[in-house]
């Protein structure tokens, strides 16, 4: 069963189409990685679903409820990380994650648990601007698990993190499905990364989903066409790389 | 790197940042009225001041009073904001600039918003004056010089209160605390100008000097002249002790 | 429940002192007033109230609106500066009621504010004055007067700064609009009169009864249509973005 589904959905910004058609099949119980270069429409897809941006054309429906008409209660079940991590500076960890934490109506020691989830415990009394890139990452990390949501959203959740770090949250997301049974929507423009973390993925470019199924199915169709198959990066490349020159010669 | 190349760049970190927009719709709201109620220039003979002149003084009082120096507040509010907003400040921290310069080209832009607002306030005086001329068949223009000559004394002794204004912005990290000291600091101005220690608050100097202006021209009213001394003194050191303060704490928050 | 966030979420910003500091700075203004030339107005025939109000209010009553204003732009400041605003629309909470919540803070301090101003004025009505009957409920009258005629300011510059991502937008905004306000309020022209700024600087002896009941009827419906186009104007960004 798919818990989101969309339905050529499209995103224009006066001239410049950000996200072309696209339609994705997210299993429920699975991590989705989402895989595309910078300004491939990744961040305007997660957008859409979280309802900070209108879609142009097309549909989607995440957990069989529709946007905008259940817009609160999509954002009910999602926990949700876009971008840059968004938090009240003034406030320290803690203090942002129980803003959170109320505004979901979540018992307190979500919090708690939340921030051990993520490994700021020891620094939950910080001021949020004074954390390092990796600790507002992780806040941010942190204000989406919180609750344990059945669907997460995770636009690039390793940014910023050192190796180690990198690797504690990879393990941590890849657990989820089985720990708290929910899907984990996350996007990455390493296909490394994905590969470590996903069941299924999707390419996206320039706004065109290139490729959605599992990896061994990225594997066989990759083979089928030639590309390069003994290094996922490399197939991730050659296949960008032949969508840009198709689309420069369309031009 | 050249004073000159620091302070075009900090222009060009004011853009699209539409300040010049706001302090244009104060300018035009502060002529509104007058134009409204151009009429009411004749009555003011009485006090022995001519129509145009009372046009003319009226208004730039509204403007000294309280709307430029708290669109300068607001101004400093952008210049710091600018900085603070996406850490821009960390990166020209790291860039081989000298804080100092780069404090005193800020506060050059400062005085460049000041001007430019002074200038709109003259500009749309003779716009005006112009439609109060026609509406009231009366000549309301007066010679641009001695104009200029007024809108000048008012910037010139507006820059110890921008002084003072861009040091509580560089030196007060909490922006409601130094946007809540600049505006709170423009009120009592026009009390400070009766008494006689009105030259130890820098925020009144320009009120102060169109009022005296006001007095040589309105025959009937007095008002007291300007001394220079300990008037000039006293503002130059206060500026100086303003800016080295400000120049000392630029950027010192960032680089703890 | 969200009024309590919003108090958090204004933790640490300087809010809560700046009101306070604010508040204790406007009262002492009659004080110093009195302190300094208090035979000027000890030989007024007017009940000391009265006098005490048409000397100081005014001026008060701007640094009243001035805190506001800048409270509004560090209440939206604080949702802007590190993109919380953004995190809060992926929550399950309209931002509708954000803004409500945000008001009522408001108002809570604005009554601290007009409250430390009444203790002022009481001090200084007992101390340079004579106590007389009704003082109490003169005193009460006004500040309930001052107090519905400084709402609609406070909605507005709150509508304001929701409006503008950048604090001196909102801040500019603002103090053009209290300029204007300090310009009209000497017109004779009702409309102009009841502009949300202009309000919290009318003094309850000053107009007749028929007057006085029109300020509060405007200032009733100025809520209410502030408060709608506050409504439609987040219903109209959320549906453009």
């Amino acid at each position: 069963m798919n818990i989101i589904e969309t339905e050529n959905l499209s995103k224009t910004y006066s001239g410049f189409t950000a996200v072309s058609n696209i339609n994705l099949h997210i299993p429920k119980g699975t991590v989705y990685g989402f895989l595309g270069p910078n300004g491939a429409g990744k961040s305007t897809t997660m957008k859409m679903f979280l309802g900070l941006t209108k879609p142009t054309s097309g549909n989607f429906h995440i957990n069989g409820k529709k946007y905008p008409e259940n817009r609160v209660s999509i954002l009910k079940e999602t926990g949700s990380f876009i971008e840059a991590p968004a938090f009240y500076g003034n406030l320290t960890g803690k203090e942002n994650l129980e803003i959170i934490q109320k505004i979901l109506g979540l018992p307190k020691s979500a919090v708690s648990e939340a921030l051990e989830l993520v490994g700021l415990t020891e620094f939950k009394n910080r001021l949020a601007k004074k954390y390092s890139l990796g600790m507002k990452q992780r806040l941010g990390l942190a204000g989406a698990l919180i609750g344990r949501p059945p669907i997460l959203i995770l636009d690039e959740p390793t940014n910023g993190l050192d190796p180690v770090g990198i690797h504690e949250i990879r393990t941590l997301i890849r657990s989820l499905p089985e720990q708290y049974d929910c899907t984990v929507l996350v996007s990455s423009h390493l296909l490394s990364e994905v590969e470590l973390m996903a069941d299924n993925i999707g390419i996206l470019n320039h706004g065109h989903l290139l490729f959605e199924g599992s990896l061994a199915e990225l594997k066989e169709n990759a083979a089928f066409q030639g590309y390069p198959t003994d290094n996922l990066e490399d197939t991730f490349l050659a296949m960008i790389n032949e969508d840009n020159q198709q689309r420069s010669c369309v031009k | 790197m050249n004073f000159l190349v620091l302070t075009g760049v900090e222009f060009k970190k004011i853009r699209r940042s539409k300040i010049l927009l706001i302090l244009l719709a104060a300018t035009v709201i502060l002529w509104i009225p007058s134009i409204l109620n151009a009429d009411l220039n004749f009555k003011m003979q009485a006090e022995g001041i001519s129509p145009e002149n009372n046009f003319l003084i009226q208004g730039f009082l509204g403007m000294t009073w309280f709307m430029y120096p708290a669109s300068m507040v607001v101004s400093t509010v952008l210049l710091i904001q600018t900085e603070r907003g996406n850490k821009g400040i960390l990166k020209m921290l790291a860039l081989p600039v000298n804080t100092l310069k780069l404090c005193l080209a800020k506060f050059l832009i400062l005085l460049a918003l000041g001007a430019t607002q002074i200038l709109m306030m003259t500009g749309m005086y003779f716009i005006s004056a112009a439609i109060a001329a026609q509406t009231q068949h009366y000549p309301f223009i007066l010679s641009p010089l001695f104009v200029m000559k007024e809108a000048g004394l008012v910037y010139l002794s507006s820059i110890p209160m921008l002084a003072f204004f861009w040091m509580t912005a560089v030196c007060i990290q909490t922006p409601i605390f130094s946007i809540g000291i600049g505006l709170a600091s423009i009120v009592p101005s026009v009390l400070i100008i009766n008494t006689k220690a009105w030259f130890c608050y820098p925020m009144s100097y320009s009120f102060y000097v169109l009022t005296s202006e006001y007095g040589k021209l309105a025959s009937h009213i007095l008002t007291s002249d300007i001394e220079l001394v300990p008037w000039i003194p006293v503002a130059a050191i206060f500026t100086c002790f303003c800016l080295t303060i400000s120049c000392l704490f630029f950027g010192q928050h960032e680089r703890r | 429940m969200s009024i309590l966030l919003e108090c958090k979420k204004m933790k640490k910003t300087g809010f809560y002192p700046a009101f306070i500091v604010g508040g204790i700075l406007a009262s002492c203004l009659p004080v110093i007033n009195m302190a300094v030339r208090s035979e000027i107005f000890t030989g007024l025939q007017q009940p000391p109230l009265q006098i005490l109000l048409n000397e100081n209010w005014a001026m008060m009553a701007m640094l009243n609106i001035l805190l506001i204003l800048s409270g509004a732009c560090i209440m939206y400041h604080t949702e802007n500066a590190e993109r919380a605003l953004q995190k809060m629309q992926t929550l399950p909470i309209r931002e509708s009621s954000m803004f409500f919540a945000k008001f009522i803070l408001m108002i809570g301090m604005s009554i601290v504010v007009l409250a430390t101003e009444a203790i002022s004025f009481l001090f200084c009505s007992l101390h340079w004055f004579h106590t007389y009957d009704g003082l109490y409920t003169d005193l009460l009258k006004n500040f309930a007067y001052f107090f519905i005629l400084l709402l609609p300011a406070i909605l507005l510059s709150l509508a304001i700064s929701s409006a503008c991502s950048n604090m001196w937008i909102s801040l500019g905004i603002g103090v053009v609009c209290f300029f204007a306000a300090t310009m009209i309020t000497s017109t004779s022209h009702f409309i102009l009169q009841i502009f949300p700024f202009c309000l919290p600087l009318r003094i309850l002896t000053e107009s007749t009864e028929q007057t006085v009941i029109h300020f509060l009827v405007a200032s009733v419906l100025e809520l209410l249509a502030v408060g709608i186009a506050e409504l439609s104007f987040l219903r109209i960004r959320k549906a453009l973005v």
